[in-house]
């Protein structure tokens, strides 16, 4: 054997080791789902089971889960909507302003976008306590309005610098305003952005978890609030649980691959363009 | 008024009346003495609550749990990412939908990475926890229940839930170093190790002090993982600082020291992720 092939052998092997230790776990807890108390607690694990969709039947009419759902999908819905109807006029304006007043707004808004959320969540809390908001989903969805504006602001702002100001400059040299550029000719040419981007700060809001913990308690959890809160009891009904947690994946496996592009920038901010 | 501003204002007028009034209440509200539920209200006390909060004991051991978590997880996560992403930009099959698969972890909900290594590591139905430890003869050993081993416990979820962001800006940092001096290299007849450090390591300075920032930043406010693993315990063994924060403001409805711990983790946050804001928005 050529040293090359060998090379090549121990590269895959080692790719699909990793992709196995990622898979596993999430495979593991899918497959749980599927099972019975008594066959999760059988050790050795049994290979080979009788599925059953009696935990996923348990869900959908207790009502908890569907009632966190619902939440969970009503308050990411306005996080995005809400921002994105600021963030885009706002990131075409800064993509295309370049003095002090852009650069220190923008340095502000980053900033804003890196505060802890611990830092967030205690002073909201206390004024949502005395606006009486507490466990409704306005209070959490305009706290999550806190890093979700930045974040889409930023991230459609570093996506609009790549679109060519010629795009636009014919229409502004025929008189046009650069609101109407911006509806005219930016919109339909950003469209696979703007969807990127709704959906990274859709997954942000998803996947929240703290600021919905603390401003929540029963009306108005989300489902990481209720997955805490069920691993939180005593007696843990770990085939519901792994049933919840695995119904709580689906917006990232069926997003994962549109956005994995965007992933980068959304992630680290444009921090790394030279 | 330039159109461009007038395009701007609504999101930084909104903005800015989410933050600023937050931020100020946050400041002074760490400055009273204030139990949310107690009828007297509050009263001011100065610095008081950071005074008192720096000498307790609380608080020394969560900033030392936090501080191993926090390192533990960052060097552990880079050092994964970097062996990931040179993996990675070798010629595989099959490497686009690999990709996707190694990158996966990073959008599943924090909570959920939790649980899913709560259930792996459980000593009652864990495959790793019950089944595995058992097969090596360890079955006594509870990996969520004794102090050292919660805490790697906590520290492998949290790495296995965060080598992707690195993974992915070193794949983005290696893309962008030319081939050229790679072609070089070997024509100099420079060996794999020499390559590596002579071209690889000095191209990807930025990416690897960008990762380090972003994931520090990220373990400093860590939660989520921890509080569905371990809740902070066993004992205090996984409770970091924002655990302290929540226990004291949202369970004993401490408010006024609750904010003293926000405003410290501001700080920190801030004064660790300065340079970067700096830079990105030159």
């Amino acid at each position: 054997m050529s040293r090359s092939l060998i090379r090549a052998i121990f590269l895959h092997t080692l790719a699909i080791i990793a992709c196995t230790l990622v898979v596993f776990p999430i495979a593991w807890l899918i497959i749980s789902s599927f099972k019975t108390m008594y066959q999760i607690f059988q050790i050795p694990p049994p290979l080979i089971f009788e599925p059953t969709l009696d935990n996923y039947r348990r869900l959908f009419f207790g009502g908890q889960l569907m009632n966190a759902f619902f939440n969970s999908l009503i308050i990411s819905a306005i996080t995005v909507i809400v921002s994105l109807v600021l963030a885009i006029p706002a990131a075409y304006s800064l993509s295309r302003l370049n003095n002090a007043v852009g650069r220190n707004l923008g340095f502000w808004i980053l900033s804003v976008r890196m505060a802890p959320a611990f830092a967030v969540i205690v002073p909201y809390f206390i004024i949502m306590y005395y606006l009486r908001l507490i466990d409704t989903i306005w209070a959490v969805a305009i706290t999550y309005l806190v890093f979700a504006i930045p974040f889409t602001t930023w991230l459609l702002k570093i996506t609009f610098e790549e679109l060519p100001k010629e795009l636009e400059e014919s229409a502004l040299i025929d008189g046009a305003t650069k609101t109407a550029a911006l509806i005219k000719i930016i919109l339909p040419n950003a469209v696979p952005m703007i969807a990127s981007a709704s959906i990274l700060t859709f997954i942000l809001a998803w996947n929240e978890f703290l600021m919905a913990f603390i401003l929540t308690s029963r009306d108005a959890r989300t489902v990481p609030v209720l997955i805490t809160a069920l691993s939180g009891t005593h007696k843990l009904d770990w085939p519901i649980m792994a049933a919840i947690t695995t119904i709580s994946l689906i917006p990232a496996f069926i997003f994962i691959s549109f956005v994995q592009r965007y992933l980068v920038k959304g992630l680290t901010m444009g921090s790394l363009k030279s | 008024m330039r159109e461009e501003y007038k395009l701007l204002l609504p999101a930084v007028g909104v903005l800015a009346f989410l933050v600023a009034v937050p931020t100020f209440y946050l400041f002074y509200s760490s400055l009273l003495r204030w139990f949310l539920r107690d009828p007297t209200g509050p009263t001011f006390i100065g610095i008081e609550n950071y005074i008192r909060l720096i000498q307790s004991a609380d608080f020394s051991t969560s900033l030392i749990v936090t501080l191993i978590f926090s390192s533990a997880s960052v060097v552990c996560s880079l050092m994964l990412g970097l062996g990931l992403a040179l993996l990675f930009s070798e010629n595989l099959r099959g490497k686009r939908i690999m990709r996707t698969i190694i990158v996966l972890p990073i959008v599943l909900p924090p909570v959920v990475v939790g649980f899913t290594w709560k259930f792996l590591l459980s000593s009652e139905v864990g495959v790793i926890g019950a089944y595995f430890m058992r097969l090596i003869g360890m079955g006594d050993l509870s990996l969520l229940g004794d102090p050292k081993l919660a805490l790697v416990s906590v520290i492998v979820a949290d790495i296995w839930g965060k080598t992707p962001l690195p993974f992915l800006i070193f794949l983005a940092g290696l893309t962008g170093i030319p081939p050229i001096l790679y072609e070089s290299a070997r024509i100099d007849g420079a060996g794999g190790w020499q390559t590596f450090r002579s071209i690889t390591l000095p191209n990807m300075k930025k990416p690897i002090v960008v990762a380090a920032i972003l994931r520090t930043i990220d373990a400093f406010n860590s939660f989520d993982v921890i509080f569905v693993m371990t809740k902070g315990g066993p004992g205090m063994a996984t409770h970091t600082l924002p655990m302290l924060g929540w226990k004291v403001g949202f369970y004993y409805f401490d408010v006024g020291t609750a904010s003293a711990i926000g405003v410290m983790l501001l700080l920190i946050v801030m004064f660790l992720s300065m340079p970067l804001i700096r830079s990105i928005s030159r």
